[in-house]
Protein backbone atom coordinates (compact mmCIF):
# COMPACT_ATOMS: atom_id res chain seq x y z
CA UNK A 1 0.00 0.00 0.00
CA UNK A 2 1.10 4.05 -0.73
CA UNK A 3 0.28 6.67 1.27
CA UNK A 4 -1.12 8.55 -1.36
CA UNK A 5 -1.93 11.86 0.65
CA UNK A 6 0.74 12.41 2.76
CA UNK A 7 -0.52 14.85 5.70
CA UNK A 8 2.29 17.00 8.32
CA UNK A 9 3.81 14.58 10.40
CA UNK A 10 5.97 16.58 11.92
CA UNK A 11 6.92 20.42 11.57
CA UNK A 12 10.35 21.42 12.42
CA UNK A 13 10.00 25.33 12.79
CA UNK A 14 13.42 27.92 12.49
CA UNK A 15 14.92 25.10 14.83
CA UNK A 16 18.17 26.39 15.83
CA UNK A 17 20.79 23.78 18.40
CA UNK A 18 24.01 25.36 19.55
CA UNK A 19 26.37 23.15 21.45
CA UNK A 20 29.64 24.15 23.39
CA UNK A 21 29.37 27.54 21.30
CA UNK A 22 28.80 26.61 18.10
CA UNK A 23 25.59 26.21 15.89
CA UNK A 24 25.05 22.41 14.61
CA UNK A 25 22.09 23.99 12.39
CA UNK A 26 19.97 27.19 12.31
CA UNK A 27 16.60 27.83 10.86
CA UNK A 28 15.47 24.46 9.80
CA UNK A 29 11.75 24.90 8.97
CA UNK A 30 10.53 22.37 7.09
CA UNK A 31 7.19 20.07 7.39
CA UNK A 32 7.58 16.27 7.33
CA UNK A 33 5.23 14.04 5.81
CA UNK A 34 3.38 11.31 7.42
CA UNK A 35 4.31 7.42 6.67
CA UNK A 36 7.58 8.45 4.90
CA UNK A 37 11.12 7.35 5.46
CA UNK A 38 13.68 10.62 5.89
CA UNK A 39 17.35 10.08 6.19
CA UNK A 40 19.28 12.50 8.00
CA UNK A 41 22.83 12.67 6.30
CA UNK A 42 26.06 14.66 7.23
CA UNK A 43 29.67 14.48 8.22
CA UNK A 44 30.43 13.24 11.45
CA UNK A 45 29.68 15.87 14.29
CA UNK A 46 27.25 17.58 12.19
CA UNK A 47 24.69 17.61 14.41
CA UNK A 48 22.63 14.03 13.04
CA UNK A 49 22.47 12.62 16.68
CA UNK A 50 21.74 15.97 18.32
CA UNK A 51 18.80 16.55 15.89
CA UNK A 52 17.29 13.26 16.78
CA UNK A 53 17.43 14.37 20.36
CA UNK A 54 15.58 17.52 19.21
CA UNK A 55 13.31 15.60 17.62
CA UNK A 56 11.99 13.31 20.63
CA UNK A 57 12.13 16.29 22.99
CA UNK A 58 15.66 14.45 24.67
CA UNK A 59 17.34 17.83 24.20
CA UNK A 60 15.52 21.09 24.17
CA UNK A 61 16.25 23.16 21.14
CA UNK A 62 17.94 26.76 21.44
CA UNK A 63 15.76 28.34 19.39
CA UNK A 64 12.57 27.52 17.54
CA UNK A 65 10.09 24.77 18.02
CA UNK A 66 9.14 21.15 16.65
CA UNK A 67 5.40 20.38 16.22
CA UNK A 68 3.65 17.57 16.10
CA UNK A 69 -0.50 17.75 15.30
CA UNK A 70 -2.54 15.74 17.23
CA UNK A 71 -4.88 13.43 15.57
CA UNK A 72 -8.13 12.69 17.08
CA UNK A 73 -7.73 15.15 20.30
CA UNK A 74 -5.19 15.31 22.87
CA UNK A 75 -2.46 12.57 23.83
CA UNK A 76 -2.15 12.37 27.51
CA UNK A 77 1.27 13.40 28.73
CA UNK A 78 2.74 10.17 29.65
CA UNK A 79 1.94 8.63 26.36
CA UNK A 80 3.80 11.76 24.89
CA UNK A 81 7.16 10.26 24.90
CA UNK A 82 6.00 6.88 23.88
CA UNK A 83 5.11 8.81 20.64
CA UNK A 84 8.80 8.36 19.87
CA UNK A 85 10.76 5.14 19.22
CA UNK A 86 14.43 5.71 19.52
CA UNK A 87 17.18 3.40 17.96
CA UNK A 88 19.72 4.80 20.20
CA UNK A 89 23.21 4.80 19.07
CA UNK A 90 24.65 2.69 21.79
CA UNK A 91 21.10 0.42 22.15
CA UNK A 92 20.91 1.40 25.84
CA UNK A 93 19.69 -2.67 26.34
CA UNK A 94 19.69 -4.14 29.81
CA UNK A 95 22.02 -6.26 29.37
CA UNK A 96 21.40 -8.70 32.02
CA UNK A 97 17.98 -9.10 30.21
CA UNK A 98 17.14 -11.38 27.75
CA UNK A 99 16.61 -10.51 24.13
CA UNK A 100 12.83 -10.80 24.67
CA UNK A 101 12.60 -8.94 27.72
CA UNK A 102 14.65 -6.01 26.33
CA UNK A 103 11.64 -6.35 23.04
CA UNK A 104 9.37 -6.05 25.55
CA UNK A 105 10.49 -3.50 27.52
CA UNK A 106 9.35 -1.17 24.33
CA UNK A 107 5.60 -1.99 25.58
CA UNK A 108 6.43 -0.46 29.04
CA UNK A 109 4.67 2.92 28.10
CA UNK A 110 1.47 1.10 27.14
CA UNK A 111 0.87 -1.35 30.64
CA UNK A 112 0.64 0.61 34.09
CA UNK A 113 3.73 -0.90 36.23
CA UNK A 114 1.87 -3.07 38.52
CA UNK A 115 0.69 -5.29 35.01
CA UNK A 116 4.63 -5.92 34.20
CA UNK A 117 5.31 -6.31 37.79
CA UNK A 118 5.20 -9.67 37.75
CA UNK A 119 6.29 -9.75 34.01
CA UNK A 120 4.66 -9.22 30.63
CA UNK A 121 1.63 -10.79 28.79
CA UNK A 122 1.56 -13.88 26.88
CA UNK A 123 0.20 -11.85 23.84
CA UNK A 124 2.96 -9.55 24.09
CA UNK A 125 5.61 -12.27 24.70
CA UNK A 126 4.13 -14.21 21.60
CA UNK A 127 4.34 -11.18 19.32
CA UNK A 128 7.47 -10.06 20.22
CA UNK A 129 8.86 -13.95 19.44
CA UNK A 130 7.70 -12.92 16.31
CA UNK A 131 9.69 -10.18 15.56
CA UNK A 132 13.10 -11.39 16.72
CA UNK A 133 12.59 -14.85 14.50
CA UNK A 134 11.55 -12.26 12.03
CA UNK A 135 15.43 -10.83 12.24
CA UNK A 136 16.82 -14.18 12.97
CA UNK A 137 17.58 -13.90 16.70
CA UNK A 138 14.65 -16.67 17.29
CA UNK A 139 17.44 -18.88 18.29
CA UNK A 140 18.96 -16.03 20.70
CA UNK A 141 15.31 -15.27 22.96
CA UNK A 142 16.34 -15.99 25.77
CA UNK A 143 20.19 -15.11 25.99
CA UNK A 144 20.90 -12.24 27.88
CA UNK A 145 21.89 -9.23 25.54
CA UNK A 146 25.18 -8.68 27.55
CA UNK A 147 26.61 -11.99 26.09
CA UNK A 148 25.21 -11.44 22.08
CA UNK A 149 27.20 -9.64 19.81
CA UNK A 150 26.88 -5.88 18.97
CA UNK A 151 24.98 -6.74 15.36
CA UNK A 152 22.65 -8.76 17.57
CA UNK A 153 21.96 -5.92 20.70
CA UNK A 154 21.46 -3.54 16.74
CA UNK A 155 18.72 -5.97 16.18
CA UNK A 156 17.39 -6.00 19.45
CA UNK A 157 17.67 -2.12 20.02
CA UNK A 158 15.35 -1.61 16.73
CA UNK A 159 12.76 -4.07 17.80
CA UNK A 160 12.69 -2.32 20.89
CA UNK A 161 11.69 0.80 19.17
CA UNK A 162 9.23 -1.13 16.79
CA UNK A 163 7.45 -2.82 19.74
CA UNK A 164 6.82 0.52 21.09
CA UNK A 165 4.60 0.99 18.18
CA UNK A 166 5.69 4.48 18.09
CA UNK A 167 4.18 7.23 15.03
CA UNK A 168 8.16 8.43 14.82
CA UNK A 169 10.78 5.94 14.74
CA UNK A 170 14.48 7.94 15.49
CA UNK A 171 17.33 5.43 14.58
CA UNK A 172 20.43 6.59 14.87
CA UNK A 173 23.13 4.55 12.42
CA UNK A 174 20.77 1.41 12.34
CA UNK A 175 22.94 -0.70 10.29
CA UNK A 176 26.05 0.60 11.19
CA UNK A 177 27.29 -2.83 12.38
CA UNK A 178 25.16 -5.10 10.27
CA UNK A 179 25.91 -7.38 6.80
CA UNK A 180 24.73 -6.46 3.36
CA UNK A 181 21.52 -8.84 3.85
CA UNK A 182 20.93 -8.06 7.12
CA UNK A 183 20.86 -3.91 6.60
CA UNK A 184 18.39 -4.64 3.85
CA UNK A 185 16.16 -7.09 5.86
CA UNK A 186 16.17 -3.94 8.71
CA UNK A 187 15.93 -0.90 6.57
CA UNK A 188 13.11 -3.06 4.60
CA UNK A 189 11.45 -3.51 7.79
CA UNK A 190 11.18 0.21 8.69
CA UNK A 191 9.99 1.06 5.14
CA UNK A 192 7.79 -1.21 5.75
CA UNK A 193 6.84 0.24 9.03
CA UNK A 194 6.35 3.69 7.79
CA UNK A 195 4.36 2.43 4.59
CA UNK A 196 2.03 -0.13 6.60
CA UNK A 197 1.32 1.54 9.53
CA UNK A 198 2.02 5.36 8.55
CA UNK A 199 4.70 5.69 11.05
CA UNK A 200 7.15 8.45 9.92
CA UNK A 201 10.75 7.26 10.09
CA UNK A 202 14.01 9.39 10.59
CA UNK A 203 17.32 7.76 9.94
CA UNK A 204 20.42 8.54 9.99
CA UNK A 205 22.87 7.04 7.43
CA UNK A 206 26.27 7.01 5.80
CA UNK A 207 25.93 5.27 2.44
CA UNK A 208 24.65 6.95 -0.15
CA UNK A 209 23.63 3.78 -1.93
CA UNK A 210 21.32 2.79 1.33
CA UNK A 211 20.00 6.39 0.92
CA UNK A 212 19.41 6.32 -2.47
CA UNK A 213 17.34 2.65 -1.86
CA UNK A 214 15.26 3.04 1.61
CA UNK A 215 14.60 6.81 2.08
CA UNK A 216 11.89 9.27 0.26
CA UNK A 217 13.43 12.47 1.68
CA UNK A 218 16.88 13.11 2.54
CA UNK A 219 17.61 15.80 5.18
CA UNK A 220 21.59 16.73 4.85
CA UNK A 221 23.10 18.96 7.77
CA UNK A 222 26.48 21.01 7.13
CA UNK A 223 28.45 21.66 9.88
CA UNK A 224 30.84 24.08 8.23
CA UNK A 225 27.44 26.29 7.48
CA UNK A 226 24.72 25.95 10.02
CA UNK A 227 21.90 27.68 8.02
CA UNK A 228 23.10 25.45 4.95
CA UNK A 229 20.55 22.54 5.43
CA UNK A 230 19.04 20.43 2.73
CA UNK A 231 16.07 18.63 1.80
CA UNK A 232 16.21 16.48 -0.94
CA UNK A 233 13.17 14.40 -2.24
CA UNK A 234 13.63 11.38 -3.59
CA UNK A 235 11.09 10.02 -6.21
CA UNK A 236 10.11 6.45 -5.72
CA UNK A 237 7.77 3.91 -6.77
CA UNK B 1 73.24 6.08 -5.10
CA UNK B 2 70.61 3.27 -4.62
CA UNK B 3 73.48 0.73 -4.46
CA UNK B 4 74.98 1.77 -1.51
CA UNK B 5 75.55 -0.58 1.63
CA UNK B 6 72.25 0.58 4.08
CA UNK B 7 74.97 0.16 6.76
CA UNK B 8 77.31 2.71 5.63
CA UNK B 9 74.20 5.49 5.28
CA UNK B 10 74.67 6.73 9.23
CA UNK B 11 78.68 7.48 9.09
CA UNK B 12 77.56 10.19 6.45
CA UNK B 13 75.28 12.18 8.59
CA UNK B 14 76.97 13.86 11.67
CA UNK B 15 75.18 13.16 14.81
CA UNK B 16 74.84 16.36 17.19
CA UNK B 17 76.32 14.89 20.66
CA UNK B 18 73.58 14.96 23.15
CA UNK B 19 73.96 17.87 25.54
CA UNK B 20 75.75 17.45 28.70
CA UNK B 21 72.90 16.31 31.73
CA UNK B 22 72.78 19.45 34.60
CA UNK B 23 74.20 18.34 37.54
CA UNK B 24 71.90 15.83 39.46
CA UNK B 25 70.15 16.83 42.22
CA UNK B 26 68.15 14.42 45.25
CA UNK B 27 64.70 15.60 45.52
CA UNK B 28 64.62 17.99 48.43
CA UNK B 29 63.29 16.49 52.00
CA UNK B 30 59.77 18.29 52.18
CA UNK B 31 59.03 17.30 48.34
CA UNK B 32 59.23 13.92 50.05
CA UNK B 33 56.72 14.63 52.56
CA UNK B 34 52.92 13.09 51.19
CA UNK B 35 50.40 11.89 53.12
CA UNK B 36 51.59 8.46 53.74
CA UNK B 37 55.34 9.29 54.96
CA UNK B 38 53.10 11.68 57.73
CA UNK B 39 50.56 9.11 58.56
CA UNK B 40 53.24 6.69 58.96
CA UNK B 41 55.27 9.21 61.38
CA UNK B 42 52.32 9.43 63.48
CA UNK B 43 51.24 6.01 63.46
CA UNK B 44 54.92 4.91 64.86
CA UNK B 45 54.62 8.39 67.29
CA UNK B 46 51.56 6.54 68.39
CA UNK B 47 52.83 3.40 69.02
CA UNK B 48 55.34 4.41 71.02
CA UNK B 49 52.90 6.48 73.25
CA UNK B 50 51.30 3.18 73.88
CA UNK B 51 54.11 1.25 75.44
CA UNK B 52 52.22 1.56 78.65
CA UNK B 53 49.65 -1.18 78.13
CA UNK B 54 52.14 -3.29 77.54
CA UNK B 55 53.56 -3.28 81.31
CA UNK B 56 50.18 -6.18 82.31
CA UNK B 57 49.39 -6.61 85.79
CA UNK B 58 52.82 -5.97 87.33
CA UNK B 59 53.37 -8.96 88.65
CA UNK B 60 56.04 -11.58 88.69
CA UNK B 61 53.38 -14.31 87.10
CA UNK B 62 54.55 -17.24 85.54
CA UNK B 63 53.03 -16.64 82.19
CA UNK B 64 54.28 -19.77 80.31
CA UNK B 65 52.84 -22.14 82.98
CA UNK B 66 49.83 -20.10 83.06
CA UNK B 67 49.00 -20.41 79.34
CA UNK B 68 49.88 -24.42 79.35
CA UNK B 69 47.84 -25.13 82.43
CA UNK B 70 44.65 -23.10 80.48
CA UNK B 71 44.99 -24.59 77.10
CA UNK B 72 46.01 -28.07 78.78
CA UNK B 73 42.57 -28.00 79.89
CA UNK B 74 40.79 -28.16 76.51
CA UNK B 75 42.30 -30.96 75.81
CA UNK B 76 41.23 -33.49 75.08
CA UNK B 77 38.01 -31.90 73.81
CA UNK B 78 34.92 -33.43 75.02
CA UNK B 79 32.79 -34.30 72.23
CA UNK B 80 29.78 -36.45 74.28
CA UNK B 81 27.92 -32.70 73.91
CA UNK B 82 28.15 -32.88 70.14
CA UNK B 83 24.03 -33.39 69.77
CA UNK B 84 22.98 -30.83 71.67
CA UNK B 85 26.40 -28.52 70.42
CA UNK B 86 24.61 -29.24 67.05
CA UNK B 87 21.35 -28.09 67.62
CA UNK B 88 22.40 -25.27 69.37
CA UNK B 89 24.51 -24.48 66.06
CA UNK B 90 21.31 -25.09 63.77
CA UNK B 91 19.15 -22.36 66.37
CA UNK B 92 22.51 -19.92 65.41
CA UNK B 93 22.04 -20.80 61.81
CA UNK B 94 18.18 -20.35 62.08
CA UNK B 95 18.55 -16.60 63.87
CA UNK B 96 20.97 -15.75 61.30
CA UNK B 97 18.98 -16.47 58.04
CA UNK B 98 15.98 -14.47 59.14
CA UNK B 99 17.96 -11.62 60.52
CA UNK B 100 19.49 -11.46 57.04
CA UNK B 101 16.02 -11.77 55.31
CA UNK B 102 14.52 -9.11 57.61
CA UNK B 103 17.50 -7.30 56.90
CA UNK B 104 17.34 -7.61 52.93
CA UNK B 105 13.62 -6.18 52.81
CA UNK B 106 14.63 -3.46 55.55
CA UNK B 107 17.05 -2.46 53.96
CA UNK B 108 16.46 -2.50 50.06
CA UNK B 109 14.06 1.01 50.22
CA UNK B 110 16.90 2.28 52.54
CA UNK B 111 19.03 1.72 49.88
CA UNK B 112 16.92 3.63 46.89
CA UNK B 113 16.97 6.55 49.76
CA UNK B 114 20.89 6.32 49.67
CA UNK B 115 21.57 5.72 46.18
CA UNK B 116 22.80 9.12 44.58
CA UNK B 117 21.82 8.38 41.43
CA UNK B 118 18.36 7.47 42.21
CA UNK B 119 17.45 9.71 45.29
CA UNK B 120 17.15 13.80 45.78
CA UNK B 121 20.43 14.82 47.83
CA UNK B 122 18.85 15.73 51.39
CA UNK B 123 17.35 12.27 51.72
CA UNK B 124 20.76 10.72 50.18
CA UNK B 125 22.67 12.40 52.43
CA UNK B 126 20.51 11.77 55.39
CA UNK B 127 19.91 8.12 55.11
CA UNK B 128 23.84 7.22 54.71
CA UNK B 129 24.14 9.50 58.29
CA UNK B 130 21.23 6.90 59.34
CA UNK B 131 23.26 3.76 58.25
CA UNK B 132 26.85 5.08 59.03
CA UNK B 133 24.93 5.45 62.74
CA UNK B 134 23.40 1.92 62.81
CA UNK B 135 26.87 0.38 61.49
CA UNK B 136 28.82 2.32 64.36
CA UNK B 137 26.93 0.26 67.23
CA UNK B 138 28.75 -3.27 67.48
CA UNK B 139 26.48 -6.89 67.43
CA UNK B 140 26.84 -7.34 70.85
CA UNK B 141 25.81 -3.90 72.20
CA UNK B 142 22.10 -4.51 69.65
CA UNK B 143 22.02 -8.01 71.37
CA UNK B 144 22.15 -6.58 74.75
CA UNK B 145 19.29 -3.70 73.71
CA UNK B 146 17.04 -6.76 72.26
CA UNK B 147 17.54 -8.74 75.27
CA UNK B 148 16.90 -5.88 77.47
CA UNK B 149 13.44 -5.44 75.21
CA UNK B 150 12.29 -9.09 74.39
CA UNK B 151 14.56 -10.98 76.98
CA UNK B 152 16.98 -13.64 76.48
CA UNK B 153 15.55 -16.03 73.65
CA UNK B 154 16.21 -16.51 69.62
CA UNK B 155 14.32 -13.84 69.09
CA UNK B 156 16.39 -11.18 70.64
CA UNK B 157 19.18 -12.56 68.32
CA UNK B 158 16.89 -11.88 65.26
CA UNK B 159 16.05 -8.37 66.27
CA UNK B 160 19.86 -7.62 66.87
CA UNK B 161 21.39 -9.22 63.61
CA UNK B 162 18.51 -7.61 61.34
CA UNK B 163 19.73 -4.56 62.71
CA UNK B 164 22.83 -4.55 62.80
CA UNK B 165 23.16 -5.91 59.24
CA UNK B 166 20.87 -3.06 58.26
CA UNK B 167 23.53 -0.42 58.28
CA UNK B 168 25.62 -2.60 56.03
CA UNK B 169 23.29 -3.86 53.53
CA UNK B 170 21.94 -0.90 53.01
CA UNK B 171 24.90 0.78 52.27
CA UNK B 172 26.57 -2.36 49.90
CA UNK B 173 23.17 -2.15 48.33
CA UNK B 174 23.39 1.62 47.62
CA UNK B 175 26.62 1.38 45.98
CA UNK B 176 25.37 -1.78 43.90
CA UNK B 177 22.52 1.04 43.14
CA UNK B 178 25.37 3.54 42.12
CA UNK B 179 27.75 1.07 40.06
CA UNK B 180 24.79 0.70 37.51
CA UNK B 181 24.97 2.55 34.35
CA UNK B 182 22.12 4.93 34.62
CA UNK B 183 22.20 4.95 30.92
CA UNK B 184 19.52 2.15 30.10
CA UNK B 185 17.26 3.14 32.94
CA UNK B 186 17.07 7.06 31.14
CA UNK B 187 16.21 4.64 27.98
CA UNK B 188 13.47 3.18 29.19
CA UNK B 189 12.29 6.51 30.55
CA UNK B 190 12.20 7.95 27.18
CA UNK B 191 10.30 5.37 25.74
CA UNK B 192 7.38 5.68 27.85
CA UNK B 193 8.32 3.62 31.37
CA UNK B 194 7.15 4.64 34.37
CA UNK B 195 9.71 5.25 37.31
CA UNK B 196 8.95 1.89 39.02
CA UNK B 197 9.30 0.01 35.51
CA UNK B 198 12.78 1.85 34.64
CA UNK B 199 13.84 1.02 38.07
CA UNK B 200 12.83 -3.06 37.44
CA UNK B 201 13.57 -3.34 33.73
CA UNK B 202 16.55 -0.76 33.02
CA UNK B 203 18.92 -0.89 37.09
CA UNK B 204 17.40 -3.93 38.77
CA UNK B 205 18.57 -6.41 36.49
CA UNK B 206 22.32 -5.07 36.55
CA UNK B 207 22.50 -4.13 40.79
CA UNK B 208 20.54 -7.91 40.95
CA UNK B 209 23.68 -9.98 40.91
CA UNK B 210 26.00 -8.26 43.59
CA UNK B 211 22.69 -7.58 45.50
CA UNK B 212 22.28 -11.11 45.72
CA UNK B 213 26.13 -11.48 46.19
CA UNK B 214 26.17 -9.22 49.47
CA UNK B 215 22.99 -10.79 50.63
CA UNK B 216 24.90 -14.12 50.85
CA UNK B 217 27.89 -12.74 52.48
CA UNK B 218 25.67 -11.01 55.04
CA UNK B 219 24.15 -14.03 55.63
CA UNK B 220 27.63 -15.84 56.27
CA UNK B 221 28.91 -13.15 58.49
CA UNK B 222 25.75 -13.27 60.49
CA UNK B 223 26.34 -17.08 60.90
CA UNK B 224 29.70 -16.10 62.62
CA UNK B 225 27.92 -13.36 64.91
CA UNK B 226 25.28 -15.24 65.55
CA UNK B 227 27.69 -17.62 67.57
CA UNK B 228 28.97 -14.75 69.70
CA UNK B 229 25.61 -12.77 70.37
CA UNK B 230 24.16 -15.63 72.26
CA UNK B 231 27.41 -14.67 75.37
CA UNK B 232 24.58 -12.40 76.41
CA UNK B 233 21.63 -14.12 75.91
CA UNK B 234 20.40 -14.36 72.31
CA UNK B 235 20.32 -17.69 71.98
CA UNK B 236 22.19 -20.01 69.77
CA UNK B 237 25.31 -21.67 70.49
CA UNK B 238 27.04 -18.52 72.10
CA UNK B 239 24.63 -19.74 74.98
CA UNK B 240 26.47 -22.64 75.40
CA UNK B 241 30.00 -21.46 74.99
CA UNK B 242 28.86 -18.68 77.82
CA UNK B 243 27.35 -21.98 80.06
CA UNK B 244 30.74 -24.36 79.87
CA UNK B 245 32.92 -21.07 80.60
CA UNK B 246 30.91 -19.89 83.30
CA UNK B 247 31.45 -24.22 84.60
CA UNK B 248 35.10 -24.52 83.55
CA UNK B 249 34.32 -27.18 81.15
CA UNK B 250 36.65 -26.01 78.58
CA UNK B 251 36.97 -29.39 77.08
CA UNK B 252 33.22 -29.01 76.03
CA UNK B 253 33.73 -25.62 75.35
CA UNK B 254 37.03 -26.56 72.88
CA UNK B 255 34.49 -29.06 71.31
CA UNK B 256 32.13 -26.24 70.51
CA UNK B 257 34.78 -24.18 69.08
CA UNK B 258 35.99 -26.86 66.93
CA UNK B 259 32.12 -27.45 65.76
CA UNK B 260 31.71 -23.83 64.91
CA UNK B 261 35.17 -23.29 62.95
CA UNK B 262 34.15 -26.25 60.93
CA UNK B 263 30.52 -24.38 59.59
CA UNK B 264 32.34 -21.46 59.36
CA UNK B 265 35.22 -22.92 57.05
CA UNK B 266 32.41 -24.59 55.18
CA UNK B 267 30.21 -21.23 54.68
CA UNK B 268 33.28 -19.46 53.63
CA UNK B 269 34.23 -22.13 51.02
CA UNK B 270 30.66 -22.46 49.83
CA UNK B 271 30.16 -18.73 50.14
CA UNK B 272 32.76 -18.04 47.95
CA UNK B 273 32.07 -20.36 45.19
CA UNK B 274 28.49 -19.04 44.79
CA UNK B 275 29.39 -15.52 44.75
CA UNK B 276 32.40 -15.79 42.28
CA UNK B 277 30.20 -18.26 40.07
CA UNK B 278 26.91 -15.13 40.09
CA UNK B 279 29.40 -13.02 39.84
CA UNK B 280 31.37 -14.21 36.41
CA UNK B 281 27.90 -15.24 34.88
CA UNK B 282 26.77 -11.90 35.14
CA UNK B 283 29.87 -9.58 35.29
CA UNK B 284 32.18 -10.44 32.33
CA UNK B 285 29.87 -11.12 28.94
CA UNK B 286 31.21 -13.86 27.38
CA UNK B 287 31.04 -13.08 23.54
CA UNK B 288 30.08 -16.59 22.04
Amino acid sequence: MVASASSVHLSLDSLGLQRNGRWLFRGLTWEAPRGRVIAVVGPSGAGKSSLLACLSGQLAPTEGAVRCPLVGGAVPPAAGRARFGVVFQHFALSPNCTLLTNVLCGSLGRHPWWRTLAGFPRADKLRAWALLCDLGLGPLAHRRAGEVSGGEQQRTALLRALFQEPEFILADEPVSQLDTYLTGRVLGLLRQEAREKQRTVFCVLHDPKLVERFADHVLSLDPQNPGGWKVRHLHHD
Amino acid sequence: MTDRPAASAPSAVTIAAPPAPPPFRELPWHARITVSTVSLAAFLLLAVLSVRVLGGSGRALDTWANFRRFLGRFFPPDFSITGEALAALGETIQIATLATLFAIVLSLPLAVAGAQTLAPRWVVLSTRMLLNAVRTIPSLIWALLAVAVVGANPLAGVIALTFYSLGYLGKFYSDAFESVDPEVARALRALGAGTVQAFQYGLWPQARPLVWSHSLWMLEYNIRSAAIIGYVGAGGIGLQLHAYQEYYQWDRFAAVLILILGLVTTLDFLGEWIRRQIVRKTAAPAHP
